[in-house]
């Protein structure tokens, strides 16, 4: 498979502290990849070493199949990217911002007009930033990242101070990349829902490892619903469903069955039926993405 | 490649009052002397023969300080302007070598300064020549003074830029440069190892086109060390 990112044991230590540790990150062609982690697990490093902003302590970086150290102004012809907070020149109009970098990344004039319009920025594209929102510099700072049609966007939390209808046109312009324009993207959040709607493929982090990685489908299949049952007698419950041979587990106020598809549920709750069970709720519980995250980042943690 | 970003970093000096700043510089020390002029002409023209060699040292008595004091605050201004919102980050990773970014700041306030020393030329020859100091003018020696200092000021330049692009503190090289144009004032008193000596074009051989050459030489060296420092440091 052809990765366009692909990070060889990348450790980064600050002092005694590892901030990143032998992390190895794959991202095939085309892929919206969302990487995820708790607050200080190590994104923002990981990406700025991807950049080559950082210099890894060990371990290494290759872009498009070329390595970091040797051939970083080569790779970032093709990066575009928007690093934690946006930055911007605060007395320049939103025009001359995108100037700014135009100039040194050498393309036409027309494309300044063009990422604005994707943006929504156009109406104050000559404007002083000074007085944008925080959303408004957000979307400034992609629209920067945009501007030489780069073959890989990296964008850390993107959506920050965004409201919900720029969220929304946000993920919509993001899912469009990779088929309109072929790009592969990198964003990173602490959000699983976020990433939930957008990504093709996942990364988590946690301390600074990755703790998984693979398609979101996967991802998803640890959300497997379980059926909960709450019946007069719960512990008789469950002790007969054990014996017909039904997986069960027992919890405090109810039964949950790990039921494989619907008619195993259908013929469970008969059986109790049959046995004279009074049943008083049979309710779907499902494990939500969030709460598998949670579950990953806490095992990292214990362990 | 290292035009471009030039090009841009003249872009993002607009509105920040640097060309302003340019104007002030030369018009103030040539001010000094309209004053000084205008209250005891007389008296000044008394003190020397040469009317003209006077005047320019007069005027030279301010030139290094306005110097110092210019190179302190175009580049901690030029820092400020990227370190405002952590623009370093999106500069750098954009594809461009950082020692060209760092090549980009030190020749943006080196044209502001040379332009500077060019408008300080024009302001001391136009005043001179409205006193009357006699007709033979000395274009050379007005020449001299006017950009032997920049250059001679190369090394406070080499030196302001690396501490100002370095820290996250603009606090630290505003207080070095405090420190310069006391030092600067104090030239008189200094020995000649002393650079922020240099631009008062005093020296024990009596020969001011060696403060320039000696400003160049030192200058490149503290500029070349500067940028190796800025290139090897992570970006935050």
């Amino acid at each position: 498979m052809e990765y366009i990112v692909e990070t060889k044991h990348l450790t980064k230590s600050f002092g005694k502290e590892k901030a990143v540790s032998n992390l190895e990150m794959k991202i095939p062609k085309g892929e919206i990849y969302g990487f995820l982690g708790p607050n200080g697990a190590g994104k923002t490093t990981t990406i700025r070493m991807l950049l080559g902003l950082m210099r890894p302590t060990s371990g290494s970086v290759q872009l498009f199949g070329k390595d970091m150290k040797n051939n970083r102004i080569e790779i970032l012809k093709n990066v575009g990217s928007l690093v934690e907070n946006p930055s911007y020149y605060p007395h320049l109009t939103a025009k001359e911002n995108l100037e700014a970098s135009r100039k040194i990344l050498n393309v036409p004039k027309k494309r300044i007009d063009e990422v604005l319009q994707q943006v929504r920025l156009h109406e104050v594209a000559n404007k002083k930033v000074k007085g944008f929102s925080l959303g408004m510099k957000q979307r400034l700072g992609i629209a920067a990242a945009m501007l030489h049609q780069p073959e890989l966007l990296i964008l850390d939390e993107p959506t920050n101070g965004l409201d919900p209808s720029g969220i929304i046109e946000m993920r919509q312009l993001i899912q469009s990349l990779p088929e309109e324009y072929g790009m592969t993207v990198l964003i990173s959040s602490h959000l699983l829902s976020e990433i939930d709607q957008m990504a093709t493929r996942v990364g988590v982090v946690s301390k600074g490892k990755m703790i998984f990685q693979d398609s979101i489908e996967t991802m998803r299949k640890f959300a497997q619903a379980s059926i909960q049952v709450k019946v007069n007698d719960n512990e008789a419950a469950w002790r007969s469903l054990l014996a017909n041979g039904q997986k069960a587990d027992l919890e405090k106020e109810s039964v949950t069955l790990q039921a494989e598809d619907d008619e195993q549920v259908a013929a469970s709750i008969r059986y109790l039926v049959q046995l004279g069970f009074s049943i008083y709720r049979v309710q779907e519980e499902k494990r939500s993405l969030e709460n598998i995250f949670l579950e990953m980042t806490k095992e990292e943690q214990a362990g | 490649m290292i035009l471009s970003l030039v090009k841009a970093d003249f872009l993002k000096i607009k509105r920040k009052g640097m060309w302003l700043l340019c104007l002030i510089g030369p018009f103030g020390v040539v001010a000094l002397q309209m004053v000084n002029y205008g209250v005891r002409k007389d008296y000044l023209f008394d003190q020397m023969d040469d009317r003209w060699l006077y005047y320019i040292l007069n005027i030279n008595s301010f030139t290094p300080l306005a110097i110092v004091l210019g190179i302190v605050i175009l580049t901690s201004f030029m820092a400020s302007i990227e370190d405002e919102t952590n623009a370093w980050k999106q500069l750098v990773a954009l594809p461009v070598s950082k020692r060209e970014v760092y090549l980009s700041k030190f020749t943006v306030v080196s044209c502001v300064l040379f332009l500077s020393s060019v408008l300080l030329f024009l302001f001391m020859s136009g005043y001179g020549l409205t006193l009357g100091l006699g007709a033979d003018i000395p274009y050379l020696r007005l020449m001299e003074y006017s950009f032997l200092p920049f250059f001679a000021a190369f090394p406070v330049l080499g030196l302001q830029l690396w501490v100002a692009t370095v820290s996250k503190n603009q606090a630290i090289p505003v207080t070095l440069g405090v420190v310069g144009v006391i030092l600067a004032y104090s030239a008189p008193l200094l020995p000649d190892w002393v650079i922020w000596k240099w631009p008062a074009l005093s020296n024990d051989w009596d020969h001011s086109y060696i403060n320039a050459l000696l400003g160049i030489g030192f200058g490149l060296v503290l500029y070349l060390l500067g940028m190796i420092d800025f290139k090897r440091r992570d970006v935050k």
